[in-house]
């Protein structure tokens, strides 16, 4: 590894040296194009935020607040006296943001920490032990082949219905998944731990097995590997994973449209509770929570930055 | 005490039998290498011995215990592996007392103990770097401190100097042998290269296709293959192997093969003869000669691999193989040149041409 990266730059550095200084001019083009083309929805969805009502869809586009306002953060953040969320006068439905965001954080971080704990101990047990046989690592990704819309409406069938009544029956009584945290939870828990097996997989097969076996020879136990040896190793991969999953789950909205309401809600739902009937889709608060569902995801990225740079560089354990 | 005692032990890998049948007595304190080439199931029958792999059947003792189902942990020993196996997240310190920790010795005598292995492994200032940031040597000196600070009764070597370079790998084959003194532990070592076997070994094993082909010290080895495979194993260059037969010229017996005849040490039983054999003498038993000497064979020199100490010629006889003689240095002899050799009739060795076993 280190010897083609010392090599590479001499090689490659000086018969095709013009080449080199036209190229970077016309890559930098093309990905400053893009970037813009990725960026401008959101620049465009965090000057929305700052617009009043009459500004949302004027044409020509104001291409930046005339009057920047903070009414919207102040409308979707509002509590009445009570501590419920306000009802506006023109929807009919209350909105929470704080219960919300609660039911986002709580639901995305225990679903996406249980997928990957359980990914990864999976992920290490299909490498090592080749459990499920040769094919399961891609067998396992069916799962996700399937349209969630595919799985909703039988899905509701089970949370409303079939579990209540069937665990009433057999138990004595009613185990509810229907707007609850955790029946949101699970389901997410089990659509991501493909991803998780997945992606822990490249990472726990880059380990290699001998150092598994020289602890094993000093007398250290399956489990005291794992920490000691395995996970540390892979840690940086593990972190990435969480993010990919995090982002997934926190961005969900069929399932969890179809198998909550009232009580739960999450940040999607509650972005699409805004509109109504006589004034259409309130632009403004909904740029306002799409900021807001934006902020801790970004925060994340930068916070787990190092990690991310090593765990997308495969092959980072040296032998 | 540790002697360690293999009895019939096999392993079967799916449809192919890795070692079949081995049985083998490693005495206390001894320097045991066990050399073949890749796939001849010495790593296969190393891990055996160190409960990594579980034998299909057979039974394992070390010191007096039976240990074919023990946990590889519980047995006593410490091994060191081709890629060394350090772990890249700790420091060195920390691999090296991972053994102590694992054990739940005090945080002051595990203190001690590291400082005490790598001060004899002279890696002292290199306690707090990571394994990456080590040379290849001192990561190999690193994996040795991990071991010998267990002090246990057995050590495992599974090809630790195939990372290193060159010279390296011949200045640790010192080292090893003085370790080896020093602790007075038993060592079961496994290398392809012959020359690491030679110069460490107090008793060699030579395995090929999952059979000990011969177990001895390193000269009996050299000097008497129990197979042609053996022979052709040992020893740089390779043996020359010719094909021939045994015939009895009057009463003495003789060689002979396609242009090629010599005389054979009489009271030789072979009691085959007609039947093919393979004869094979090294390159120091192939003798340059003057031409008019009787029994001479001539031939034309091919090569000159010039070595310093030696030169070795490669020539060709009028057989179906080239053979190569080792001469004196100073004889000045190009390619082209015409030759007269003889073979130093007490140094052949013959081996049986179907079995490959030795003969006389």
């Amino acid at each position: 590894m280190s010897v083609s990266a010392d090599q590479a730059p001499q090689a490659v550095g000086r018969t095709p040296g013009r080449r080199r200084d036209r190229m970077p001019i016309l890559r930098h083009a093309v990905l400053i194009g893009w970037a813009l083309i990725v960026l401008f929805p959101i620049f465009w969805m965090l000057q929305t935020s700052f617009k009043d009502a009459g500004e949302w869809v004027t044409w020509p586009p104001h291409w930046l607040p005339h009057d920047p306002t903070l009414k919207n953060y102040a409308q979707i953040f509002a509590l009445d006296v009570s501590g419920r969320g306000v009802a506006r006068e023109a929807t009919e439905q209350p909105f929470n943001i704080w219960g919300s965001l609660a039911d986002s954080v709580i639901i995305c971080t225990i679903s996406s920490l249980i997928a990957l704990f359980m990914g990864t101990f999976l992920a290490y047990a299909i490498s090592r032990f080749g459990v499920g046989g040769k094919h399961f690592r891609h067998a396992v990704l069916l799962v996700r082949m399937i349209p969630p819309i595919v799985v909703a409406i039988p899905l509701l069938m089970y949370y409303a219905i079939m579990i209540p009544f069937a665990t009433e029956a057999v138990l004595g009584t009613r185990v509810i998944l229907f707007d609850t945290r955790t029946g949101v939870s699970m389901l997410y828990m089990a659509l991501t731990l493909p991803f998780v097996i997945w992606m822990m997989l490249s990472f726990i097969n880059e380990v290699p097995y001998s150092l598994e076996h020289a602890a094993r020879i000093m007398g250290a136990g399956r489990m005291y590997t794992l920490w000691k040896i395995v996970l540390p190793l892979v840690a940086s991969g593990m972190v990435v994973t969480f993010l990919f999953i995090f982002i997934l789950n926190w961005a969900e909205f069929l399932l969890s449209l179809t198998l909550t309401h009232p009580k739960v809600s999450t940040l999607p739902v509650l972005l699409n509770k805004f509109q109504s009937a006589s004034e259409g889709r309130l632009y403004g608060p909904q740029a306002a929570i799409g900021t807001v569902i934006t902020i801790p995801v970004v925060v994340l990225g930068i916070v787990i930055q190092k990690h991310l740079v090593k765990g997308f560089s495969f092959g980072m354990v040296r032998r | 005490m540790a002697r360690i005692v293999l009895k019939d032990l096999v392993k079967v890998f799916g449809d192919v039998t890795a070692v079949q049948r081995i049985s083998l007595d490693v005495n206390d304190g001894e320097f045991l290498i066990m050399v073949g080439p890749s796939g001849c199931g010495k790593t296969t029958t190393l891990n055996m011995i160190s409960g990594l792999v579980q034998p299909t059947s057979g039974e394992i003792t070390i010191g007096d215990r039976v240990v074919t189902y023990t946990e590889p942990g519980e047995r006593g020993l410490g091994m060191v592996f081709q890629d060394l196996a350090l772990f890249p997240h700790m420091s060195v310190f920390d691999n090296i007392a991972f053994g102590l920790r694992v054990k739940n010795v005090p945080a002051r005598e595990i203190k001690e103990r590291v400082r005490r292995a790598a001060a004899s492994m002279h890696i002292l200032p290199l306690l707090d770097k990571r394994p990456g940031q080590c040379s290849g040597g001192e990561a190999q000196r690193v994996a040795l401190a991990r071991t010998v600070v267990t002090n246990p009764a057995v050590y495992l070597m599974d090809e630790p100097l195939s990372s290193l370079d060159a010279k390296l790998r011949v200045d640790m084959r010192t080292e090893l042998k003085h370790l080896h003194e020093e602790l007075g532990s038993t060592f079961v070592y496994v290398t392809h290269d012959q020359a690491e076997a030679m110069t460490m070994a107090d008793r060699i094993v030579v395995m090929n296709l999952g059979r000990i082909e011969q177990l001895g010290g390193p000269l009996d080895i050299y000097r008497r293959p129990a197979t042609r495979f053996v022979a052709g194993f040992f020893g740089m260059p390779t043996m020359n192997f010719i094909d021939g037969e045994v015939a009895a010229n009057g009463g003495a017996p003789e060689f002979r093969a396609k242009n090629l005849s010599t005389a054979l040490p009489a009271g030789l039983d072979l009691g085959k003869a007609g039947r093919g054999i393979v004869l094979g003498v090294r390159g120091e038993h192939v003798l340059p000669v003057d031409a008019g000497e009787p029994g001479a064979i001539p031939g034309i020199v091919n090569l000159i691999e010039p070595m310093g100490d030696t030169t070795l010629v490669f020539f060709d006889y009028g057989g179906p193989n080239r053979l190569v003689a080792k001469v004196d240095p100073d004889r000045a002899l190009s390619p082209g040149d015409r030759i007269h050799f003889k073979f130093d009739v007490g140094s052949c060795h013959l081996f049986d041409g179907e079995r490959g076993t030795r003969l006389n």
